[in-house]
């Protein structure tokens, strides 16, 4: 009887000491790994332009002429948390002095997508602010790719003095 | 061709510009009536050094805040913290806090960037 009693006891001491290492064990392995995502927005410039001149007064962004449009890409890891908005150049940011008035059309085209299903429609819904401004909702999250064109010709078809010219393109991220 | 795409892909990660979180908050700070918030800035662009910081309100006009510098050189591949202190009667109106690139003297048609943050309660 006391032999059965101690080895009961026993027993229940080494199976005690097992759980009480098996759970020791489940405490050491239980290594949390946190994170806090705040969502954000990424404006790449994947090209910076340059003005081609196929003529002595006009300078353009158009390949054909023999320059290069900018390209920008916006990345956002939230749906629906951001507008994107782009002015193309209404003037020179710098420039030989002019001998004339020179007029600036441009305008941005959504040249690329990271989802075709979920941001088919952004070139289609864009808002045209004014006639150098374009505004985008990024609906869905991943990249979508603009391009932009610039065109100026100076007025009265007279031949631009030489020089450097330099303008830009304003890429704004604004979350909504 | 794998060498051409890994060019490819570097380059296109090579020029960014990213600001979080999307919508910071403001604190108390240690100085009574004065609210603290923070934003992070990431330079991935290689022809920019320096980033501006600023407040506005909903029409996109300037609100008096204070920050150490609002004009900060951030190395390429590196990231800055952006602390900002505003007197809480502007904190109502304080909508955006905004930071735009500083582009250096361009060759030609360049990009610059500007991502707004919005101050949510």
């Amino acid at each position: 009887m006391i032999k059965d009693f101690s080895y009961t006891l026993a027993l229940t001491i080494i199976v005690g000491i097992i759980s009480y290492g098996a759970s020791k064990s489940a405490f050491a392995l239980d290594v949390p790994i946190s994170a806090s995502v705040t969502g954000s927005c990424i404006i790449s410039t994947e090209t910076n332009g340059t003005y081609g001149q196929p003529n002595a007064y006009t300078l353009t962004t158009a390949a054909s002429d023999g320059g290069q449009m900018p390209i920008t890409r916006v990345d956002v890891t939230l749906a629906s948390a951001y507008k994107v908005k782009f002015t193309v150049p209404s003037s020179f940011s710098s420039s030989p002095n002019l001998n004339d008035v020179v007029t600036f059309t441009g305008d941005t085209e959504v040249s690329a997508v990271s989802d075709a299903t979920n941001m088919a429609d952004y070139e289609t819904d864009k808002v045209e602010v004014s006639d150098y401004v374009d505004e985008y909702d990024l609906t869905a999250t991943g990249s979508t790719w603009f391009k932009h064109t610039s065109v100026a010709v100076n007025g009265g078809s007279r031949a631009y003095p030489s020089g450097n010219y330099t303008s830009y393109v304003v890429a704004e991220c604004i979350a909504l | 061709m794998y060498r051409s795409l890994i060019l490819l892909l570097f380059i296109g990660a090579a020029n960014a510009h990213q600001m979080s979180p999307t919508y910071p908050k403001w604190s108390d700070s240690y100085i009574d009536d004065i609210s603290v918030s923070r934003v992070r800035v990431f330079n991935k662009r290689k022809d920019v050094e320096y980033y501006e910081i600023g407040v506005f309100d909903k029409d996109m006009k300037p609100i008096p805040f204070v920050t150490q510098y609002d004009l900060r050189g951030i190395k390429y591949h590196n990231y800055a913290e952006f602390t900002i202190y505003i007197n809480n009667r502007y904190k109502k109106d304080a909508l955006y806090v905004c930071s735009k690139s500083m582009l250096p003297k361009l060759k030609s048609t360049g990009v610059v960037s500007k991502i707004c943050s919005k101050f949510k309660d």
